[in-house]
Protein backbone atom coordinates (compact mmCIF):
# COMPACT_ATOMS: atom_id res chain seq x y z
CA UNK A 1 0.00 0.00 0.00
CA UNK A 2 2.79 2.40 1.27
CA UNK A 3 4.36 1.08 -1.79
CA UNK A 4 1.98 1.62 -4.35
CA UNK A 5 1.60 5.31 -2.53
CA UNK A 6 5.12 6.25 -3.06
CA UNK A 7 5.33 4.83 -6.61
CA UNK A 8 2.85 7.43 -7.51
CA UNK A 9 3.92 10.39 -5.63
CA UNK A 10 7.17 9.80 -7.82
CA UNK A 11 5.78 8.45 -11.02
CA UNK A 12 3.18 11.54 -11.23
CA UNK A 13 5.60 14.52 -11.26
CA UNK A 14 7.71 13.00 -13.35
CA UNK A 15 4.85 11.73 -15.76
CA UNK A 16 3.80 15.61 -15.31
CA UNK A 17 7.31 17.39 -16.49
CA UNK A 18 7.73 15.21 -19.26
CA UNK A 19 4.16 15.90 -20.55
CA UNK A 20 4.95 19.52 -20.30
CA UNK A 21 8.66 19.29 -21.95
CA UNK A 22 6.96 17.21 -24.72
CA UNK A 23 4.22 20.19 -25.17
CA UNK A 24 7.31 22.67 -25.29
CA UNK A 25 8.85 20.84 -27.62
CA UNK A 26 11.95 20.41 -25.68
CA UNK A 27 11.91 16.82 -25.85
CA UNK A 28 10.76 14.27 -28.61
CA UNK A 29 8.28 11.70 -28.30
CA UNK A 30 11.06 8.81 -28.28
CA UNK A 31 12.47 10.43 -25.42
CA UNK A 32 9.49 10.76 -23.22
CA UNK A 33 8.85 6.85 -23.97
CA UNK A 34 12.71 6.28 -22.55
CA UNK A 35 12.53 8.22 -20.09
CA UNK A 36 9.17 6.89 -18.65
CA UNK A 37 10.97 3.14 -19.08
CA UNK A 38 14.29 4.12 -17.36
CA UNK A 39 11.90 5.37 -14.60
CA UNK A 40 9.86 2.83 -13.95
CA UNK A 41 13.38 0.29 -14.69
CA UNK A 42 15.26 2.27 -11.89
CA UNK A 43 11.98 2.66 -9.29
CA UNK A 44 11.48 -1.10 -9.94
CA UNK A 45 15.36 -1.85 -9.41
CA UNK A 46 15.11 -0.06 -6.02
CA UNK A 47 11.88 -1.53 -4.68
CA UNK A 48 13.07 -4.55 -5.29
CA UNK A 49 16.56 -4.52 -3.29
CA UNK A 50 15.02 -2.37 -0.36
CA UNK A 51 11.45 -3.25 0.28
CA UNK A 52 11.46 -5.61 3.11
CA UNK A 53 8.17 -7.26 1.98
CA UNK A 54 9.61 -10.37 -0.31
CA UNK A 55 6.59 -10.72 -2.42
CA UNK A 56 6.55 -6.90 -2.83
CA UNK A 57 9.81 -7.05 -3.96
CA UNK A 58 9.38 -9.81 -6.39
CA UNK A 59 6.45 -7.62 -8.00
CA UNK A 60 8.17 -4.79 -8.57
CA UNK A 61 11.41 -7.07 -10.14
CA UNK A 62 8.23 -7.44 -12.65
CA UNK A 63 7.78 -3.90 -13.22
CA UNK A 64 11.79 -3.81 -13.67
CA UNK A 65 11.88 -6.37 -16.49
CA UNK A 66 9.00 -4.72 -18.84
CA UNK A 67 10.61 -1.73 -18.52
CA UNK A 68 13.83 -3.59 -19.82
CA UNK A 69 11.33 -4.83 -22.32
CA UNK A 70 10.17 -1.62 -23.52
CA UNK A 71 13.79 -0.58 -23.51
CA UNK A 72 14.76 -3.05 -26.10
CA UNK A 73 12.02 -2.12 -27.83
CA UNK A 74 13.19 1.43 -28.45
CA UNK A 75 16.76 -0.51 -29.20
CA UNK A 76 14.73 -1.70 -32.26
CA UNK A 77 15.21 -5.30 -31.23
CA UNK A 78 11.80 -6.47 -30.76
CA UNK A 79 12.42 -10.37 -31.04
CA UNK A 80 14.38 -9.92 -27.69
CA UNK A 81 11.35 -7.32 -26.17
CA UNK A 82 9.08 -10.53 -26.83
CA UNK A 83 11.62 -13.16 -25.77
CA UNK A 84 12.51 -11.13 -22.54
CA UNK A 85 8.46 -10.56 -21.34
CA UNK A 86 7.88 -14.61 -22.38
CA UNK A 87 11.25 -15.75 -20.63
CA UNK A 88 11.13 -13.60 -17.30
CA UNK A 89 7.38 -12.53 -17.37
CA UNK A 90 6.56 -16.00 -17.68
CA UNK A 91 8.87 -18.24 -16.33
CA UNK A 92 11.55 -16.86 -13.67
CA UNK A 93 9.13 -14.38 -11.71
CA UNK A 94 6.86 -17.76 -11.82
CA UNK A 95 9.77 -19.68 -10.26
CA UNK A 96 10.94 -17.08 -8.29
CA UNK A 97 7.82 -16.73 -6.37
CA UNK A 98 7.13 -20.34 -5.88
CA UNK A 99 10.48 -19.98 -4.76
CA UNK A 100 9.95 -17.39 -1.90
CA UNK A 101 5.86 -19.49 -0.97
CA UNK A 102 8.20 -22.52 -0.71
CA UNK A 103 11.04 -21.40 1.56
CA UNK A 104 8.87 -19.65 3.91
CA UNK A 105 10.90 -16.71 3.76
CA UNK A 106 10.98 -13.87 6.08
CA UNK A 107 10.44 -10.92 5.72
CA UNK A 108 13.68 -9.33 8.02
CA UNK A 109 16.43 -12.10 8.82
CA UNK A 110 17.51 -11.23 12.58
CA UNK A 111 21.00 -9.64 11.72
CA UNK A 112 23.65 -11.05 14.13
CA UNK A 113 26.97 -10.30 12.67
CA UNK A 114 26.34 -6.53 11.52
CA UNK A 115 24.28 -4.72 9.10
CA UNK A 116 26.46 -4.80 5.11
CA UNK A 117 24.51 -2.16 4.07
CA UNK A 118 26.89 0.79 4.20
CA UNK A 119 29.36 -1.11 2.31
CA UNK A 120 27.22 -2.48 0.03
CA UNK A 121 25.99 1.23 -0.50
CA UNK A 122 29.69 2.11 -0.71
CA UNK A 123 30.34 -0.53 -3.47
CA UNK A 124 27.43 0.47 -5.34
CA UNK A 125 27.88 4.30 -5.61
CA UNK A 126 31.75 3.31 -6.56
CA UNK A 127 30.37 1.43 -9.08
CA UNK A 128 27.63 3.39 -10.52
CA UNK A 129 29.83 6.48 -10.60
CA UNK A 130 32.94 4.67 -12.43
CA UNK A 131 30.40 3.29 -15.10
CA UNK A 132 28.77 6.68 -15.48
CA UNK A 133 31.17 8.91 -15.61
CA UNK A 134 33.34 6.71 -18.29
CA UNK A 135 29.58 6.50 -20.38
CA UNK A 136 29.41 10.06 -20.54
CA UNK A 137 33.35 10.93 -21.09
CA UNK A 138 33.95 8.58 -24.10
CA UNK A 139 33.57 9.44 -27.43
CA UNK A 140 30.69 7.65 -28.68
CA UNK A 141 30.51 9.08 -32.42
CA UNK A 142 26.58 10.59 -33.27
CA UNK A 143 25.28 6.82 -35.30
CA UNK A 144 21.89 5.93 -34.60
CA UNK A 145 20.21 2.86 -33.86
CA UNK A 146 19.98 0.44 -36.46
CA UNK A 147 17.52 -2.01 -37.35
CA UNK A 148 18.37 -5.16 -38.01
CA UNK A 149 16.07 -7.18 -39.68
CA UNK A 150 14.69 -10.36 -38.19
CA UNK A 151 16.05 -12.95 -41.04
CA UNK A 152 19.66 -11.64 -40.98
CA UNK A 153 19.29 -11.99 -36.81
CA UNK A 154 17.64 -15.66 -37.40
CA UNK A 155 20.78 -16.24 -40.09
CA UNK A 156 23.59 -14.88 -37.80
CA UNK A 157 21.97 -17.03 -34.59
CA UNK A 158 21.85 -20.76 -35.96
CA UNK A 159 24.76 -20.04 -38.54
CA UNK A 160 27.61 -18.47 -36.99
CA UNK A 161 26.78 -19.51 -33.90
CA UNK A 162 25.74 -22.78 -34.18
CA UNK A 163 27.39 -24.64 -31.59
CA UNK A 164 27.01 -22.22 -28.96
CA UNK A 165 23.20 -22.96 -29.38
CA UNK A 166 23.57 -26.16 -29.04
CA UNK A 167 25.82 -25.86 -25.70
CA UNK A 168 23.26 -23.58 -24.40
CA UNK A 169 20.79 -25.88 -24.76
CA UNK A 170 23.10 -28.59 -23.69
CA UNK A 171 23.37 -26.09 -20.36
CA UNK A 172 20.03 -25.40 -19.76
CA UNK A 173 19.02 -29.55 -19.90
CA UNK A 174 22.16 -29.95 -17.11
CA UNK A 175 20.72 -27.15 -15.00
CA UNK A 176 16.99 -28.08 -14.89
CA UNK A 177 17.94 -32.11 -14.40
CA UNK A 178 20.13 -30.93 -11.42
CA UNK A 179 17.48 -29.09 -10.05
CA UNK A 180 14.87 -31.38 -10.23
CA UNK A 181 17.38 -34.59 -8.75
CA UNK A 182 18.42 -31.93 -6.39
CA UNK A 183 15.14 -31.02 -5.19
CA UNK A 184 13.88 -35.08 -5.42
CA UNK A 185 17.33 -36.67 -3.59
CA UNK A 186 15.89 -34.23 -0.69
CA UNK A 187 12.27 -35.63 -0.98
CA UNK A 188 13.24 -39.05 -0.71
CA UNK A 189 15.78 -38.65 1.76
CA UNK A 190 13.53 -36.94 4.06
CA UNK A 191 11.38 -39.91 3.35
CA UNK A 192 13.45 -41.90 4.70
CA UNK A 193 14.20 -40.55 7.91
CA UNK A 194 10.66 -40.38 8.34
CA UNK A 195 10.78 -44.28 7.34
CA UNK A 196 13.76 -44.69 10.29
CA UNK B 1 17.15 10.44 -31.63
CA UNK B 2 18.44 8.89 -28.04
CA UNK B 3 22.17 9.28 -27.52
CA UNK B 4 23.65 5.73 -26.20
CA UNK B 5 24.92 7.84 -23.29
CA UNK B 6 21.44 7.47 -21.98
CA UNK B 7 21.17 3.58 -22.37
CA UNK B 8 24.51 3.33 -20.86
CA UNK B 9 24.08 5.21 -17.59
CA UNK B 10 21.04 3.42 -17.86
CA UNK B 11 22.26 0.08 -17.72
CA UNK B 12 25.21 1.40 -15.35
CA UNK B 13 22.35 2.56 -12.77
CA UNK B 14 20.72 -0.63 -12.79
CA UNK B 15 23.72 -2.63 -12.76
CA UNK B 16 24.73 -0.70 -9.23
CA UNK B 17 21.77 -1.21 -7.89
CA UNK B 18 21.58 -5.03 -8.43
CA UNK B 19 25.20 -5.06 -6.90
CA UNK B 20 23.95 -3.12 -3.83
CA UNK B 21 20.97 -5.66 -3.62
CA UNK B 22 23.67 -8.40 -3.77
CA UNK B 23 26.07 -7.12 -1.04
CA UNK B 24 23.19 -5.62 1.93
CA UNK B 25 20.43 -8.78 1.41
CA UNK B 26 20.18 -11.89 3.71
CA UNK B 27 17.53 -14.14 1.53
CA UNK B 28 19.10 -16.34 -0.92
CA UNK B 29 15.79 -15.62 -3.43
CA UNK B 30 16.30 -12.23 -2.93
CA UNK B 31 20.16 -12.47 -3.85
CA UNK B 32 18.51 -14.15 -6.88
CA UNK B 33 16.50 -10.85 -8.34
CA UNK B 34 19.53 -8.73 -7.91
CA UNK B 35 21.40 -11.32 -9.76
CA UNK B 36 18.26 -11.03 -12.11
CA UNK B 37 19.00 -6.67 -12.32
CA UNK B 38 22.44 -7.17 -12.98
CA UNK B 39 22.03 -9.57 -16.01
CA UNK B 40 19.14 -7.22 -17.30
CA UNK B 41 21.96 -4.26 -17.20
CA UNK B 42 24.39 -6.88 -18.88
CA UNK B 43 21.94 -7.01 -21.61
CA UNK B 44 20.87 -3.97 -21.99
CA UNK B 45 24.42 -2.83 -22.68
CA UNK B 46 24.95 -5.65 -25.15
CA UNK B 47 21.83 -4.76 -27.59
CA UNK B 48 23.36 -1.08 -27.49
CA UNK B 49 26.23 -1.44 -28.10
CA UNK B 50 25.06 -3.85 -31.54
CA UNK B 51 22.15 -1.85 -32.15
CA UNK B 52 24.27 1.43 -32.57
CA UNK B 53 28.12 0.55 -32.91
CA UNK B 54 27.68 -2.82 -34.71
CA UNK B 55 24.61 -2.92 -36.94
CA UNK B 56 26.94 -5.43 -39.67
CA UNK B 57 27.50 -8.37 -37.49
CA UNK B 58 25.38 -7.65 -34.44
CA UNK B 59 27.16 -10.12 -32.02
CA UNK B 60 25.60 -8.13 -29.18
CA UNK B 61 21.91 -9.65 -29.48
CA UNK B 62 23.04 -13.19 -30.13
CA UNK B 63 24.89 -12.64 -26.51
CA UNK B 64 22.09 -11.05 -25.38
CA UNK B 65 19.61 -14.22 -26.21
CA UNK B 66 22.72 -16.36 -24.43
CA UNK B 67 22.48 -13.95 -21.62
CA UNK B 68 18.71 -14.29 -20.99
CA UNK B 69 18.84 -18.02 -21.34
CA UNK B 70 21.62 -18.77 -18.83
CA UNK B 71 19.48 -16.57 -16.64
CA UNK B 72 16.89 -18.85 -16.55
CA UNK B 73 19.16 -21.90 -16.46
CA UNK B 74 20.83 -20.23 -13.37
CA UNK B 75 17.46 -19.31 -11.79
CA UNK B 76 15.93 -22.81 -12.42
CA UNK B 77 18.92 -24.19 -10.70
CA UNK B 78 19.69 -22.29 -7.72
CA UNK B 79 16.31 -22.50 -6.91
CA UNK B 80 16.54 -25.89 -7.02
CA UNK B 81 19.33 -25.48 -4.35
CA UNK B 82 17.49 -22.77 -2.23
CA UNK B 83 14.79 -25.62 -1.55
CA UNK B 84 17.06 -28.48 -1.02
CA UNK B 85 18.56 -26.00 1.63
CA UNK B 86 15.64 -24.90 3.05
CA UNK B 87 14.26 -28.61 3.39
CA UNK B 88 17.41 -29.40 5.27
CA UNK B 89 18.28 -26.36 7.62
CA UNK B 90 14.53 -24.55 7.71
CA UNK B 91 16.24 -21.33 6.48
CA UNK B 92 16.93 -19.50 3.26
CA UNK B 93 19.36 -17.10 4.06
CA UNK B 94 23.07 -17.29 2.96
CA UNK B 95 24.52 -16.17 6.32
CA UNK B 96 23.11 -18.94 8.22
CA UNK B 97 24.25 -21.83 5.11
CA UNK B 98 27.63 -21.24 6.92
CA UNK B 99 29.12 -24.99 6.64
CA UNK B 100 32.50 -23.46 4.92
CA UNK B 101 33.45 -21.28 6.84
CA UNK B 102 35.65 -21.28 10.18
Amino acid sequence: MTGALVAGLVMGPILIALIALYMAARISGAEVIFYLAATVILGGALGAVLLSNLVHAALSLIATLMGVAAIYLMLLSEFLALVQILVYGGGVIILVIFGLMLTNAQDDPVVTDGSQKPFAFGVGALIAGLFVTAAILAEWGDAGATLIPFPLFGKRLFGDFGLPIIIVAFLLDIAFTGALVNARRAESAGAEEGAR
Amino acid sequence: MIPIQSFLVLSALLFAIGFYGVLARRSAILILISVELMLAAVAINFIAFATYRDPKAFSGLVFALFVIAVAAAEVGLALGIVLRLFRERRTANVDEANSLKW
